[in-house]
């Protein structure tokens, strides 16, 4: 065997090491300092959050963000485990990849346009509403565009794709021997699910909730398309204060409490994986 | 293990959800041709007008140029910056590489939303102008984790014994990389690029914080959808979609296919 040249290869990833750096880690620890400072005020304080708890507006939004959020994990992640089941088990190698090309190529297009297409499916005079007019012959107001309910809608599409991709790729790589083992002692499909399959898939769908959560948390195109601007989720407020008043301890703060929430939600998630790894 | 009924009705449930992921991508690719300024049924005629008018109004077609230029140098930097850590992960040895590890695949789990505003506050802070190359720098961050990714897979699987021949031979390591490894990764390299142009062309709020009046084609599809309606954006999103989506099967075609 060659014995490898004498060679620095740390150098390799000085350049992505410099990026991240201070491109990444510094900017967001930077902003999260920020949001501990008061212009009048020296040294650390929480004046900023106190003044964020008590604008009803700002909770309200944050609380918005967060049912969106955790509705859009619920809703997904019903749809999602089924769907993995279905592509792991009842469908040939080769179909598999056609179907999973057919279930993430649409995501790979701007979520603007996607929730923008929808407008146009659930306005009020859209194509839903024609649809129920021509089959039933009531001119029923839909009013669910520009709901929580509609943005809830939109992400859980996006949330069904990941977290289905997520429990499929760690459903496949368990042994088929042990679900045929489960049947050989009188298991039926159910126990197979609830005693093998579950607790093995069960990693990944942990990192496609976290991954749903921390993207619906932090969408401001299908809030600002389907969701309106009357009721706005926190991102759509992050997004109006640094386009708009330009207040950036204000907007420090705004994204220092999603990276709070974003910790706080996710954290537990992923004590969770560590937890079913020691386990088995 | 699944029964035949369970199968048909977990089938059903499958192209029931892909059915309404399509849906609004196919009303948008027909009301794209209708001559109606709104979205009217039944459709009164067809046309091709909103398709000629992407190409002829210029705020468009400016933001389509930036866009393209714009994703070019970000996915290529982001392909030789993420080739350069791919190849040091797969071979060196340092202390701290799983915290690098992590803080390269970190992006992947934030939302771009805090990326985009603490790249704004830190760059204004730094006194830095907002401009296109500014948002370019945090593209590639944005797409840095997928170059990563797809190349630390591809050289992981590279046999060994063909950089070890040429070392052998007297080829240093940068000779042998540029030699043995960079041909065999073409496939891979290819569809990184290709797989970074798809996202950061479509990248939004990055380009839209940190730049103030270049215009990209999502920032401009973004302030038309806000602003008002216009007929335009169905023919501009559907070609949008169709372009995505031939970068996306290319790329994933690419990566998939056995490499000589």
């Amino acid at each position: 065997m060659a014995r490898p040249p004498v060679s620095n290869l740390w150098q390799g990833i000085l350049p992505a090491l410099v990026l991240m750096a201070g491109f990444f880690l510094l900017p967001i620890l930077y902003t999260l300092g920020l949001s501990l400072t008061s212009d009048g005020a020296p040294g650390l304080t929480l004046a900023n959050y106190s003044a964020f708890a008590g604008e009803a507006t700002l909770t309200d939004a944050l609380m918005r963000s967060l049912t969106l959020a955790l509705s859009v994990v619920v809703a997904a992640t019903v749809l999602a485990w089924p769907l993995a089941w279905y592509l792991t088990f009842c469908v040939t190698h080769q179909r598999r990849v056609l179907l999973l090309f057919v279930l993430v190529a649409p995501f790979w297009t701007s979520f603007t346009i996607r929730a923008f297409s929808w407008q146009m499916v659930l306005a009020d005079r859209g194509i839903v509403w024609a649809t129920l007019r021509q089959l039933t012959g009531a001119d029923v107001s839909l009013g669910f565009l520009y709901s929580l309910p509609a943005s809830i809608f939109g992400l859980t599409l996006f949330g069904i794709m990941l977290i289905t991709l997520m429990v499929y790729s760690s459903m496949v790589t368990i042994d088929r021997r042990l679900i045929e083992a489960n049947a050989v002692l009188g298991g039926s499909g159910w126990t197979a699910f609830r005693e093998v399959v579950l607790p093995l898939a069960l990693p990944g769908w942990i990192i496609g909730a976290a991954l749903t959560f921390i993207v619906a948390v932090g969408d401001y195109a299908v809030p600002s398309l389907l969701g309106g601007g009357l009721r706005p989720v926190l991102a759509q407020v992050m997004l109006s204060v640094l386009k708009g008043t330009y207040d950036l301890p204000m907007a420090a703060t705004l994204a220092s409490v999603l990276v709070i929430v974003i910790v706080l939600c996710v954290a537990p998630l992923l004590l969770l994986v560590r937890g079913t790894r020691l386990q088995s | 293990m699944t029964g035949p009924i369970t199968t048909r009705a977990l089938t059903l449930l499958f192209w029931i959800t892909a059915g309404v992921i399509y849906l609004p991508i196919g009303v948008m690719a027909v009301f794209s041709f209708s001559s109606a300024r709104y979205q009217i049924l039944p459709i009164p005629a067809y046309t091709t007008e909103w398709y000629t008018r992407v190409f002829t109004d210029g705020q468009y077609s400016a933001g389509f140029l930036n866009s393209i230029l714009l994703a070019a140098m970000v996915s290529l930097a982001a392909t030789l910056i993420g080739f350069a850590c791919a190849y040091s992960l797969v071979n060196a040895r340092f202390p701290g590489k799983n915290a690098f590890t992590l803080l390269v695949l970190a992006p992947l789990a934030v939302p771009l939303l805090l990326v985009g505003i603490a790249l704004r506050i830190w760059t204004t802070m730094l006194g830095l102008q907002p401009s296109l190359p500014l948002a370019g720098l945090g593209q590639v961050l944005y797409v840095l984790p997928l170059a990563v990714l797809n190349l630390r897979n591809r050289i992981a699987q590279l046999p060994k014994s063909h950089e070890e021949a040429a070392w052998a031979l007297g080829a240093s390591r940068l000779r042998a990389i540029m030699d043995v490894i960079l041909p065999a990764c073409r496939a891979a390299l290819l569809a990184t690029f290709i797989l970074c142009f798809t996202f950061a062309f479509d990248e939004f709020v990055i380009a839209y914080f940190l730049t103030n009046f270049s215009v990209t084609l999502p920032i401009k599809i973004w302030t038309t959808l806000v602003t008002g309606f216009d007929p335009t954006i169905n023919a501009l999103g559907t070609m949008v979609f169709a372009f995505s989506l031939t970068l996306g099967v290319t790329a994933q075609w690419l990566l998939m296919r056995k490499d000589p």
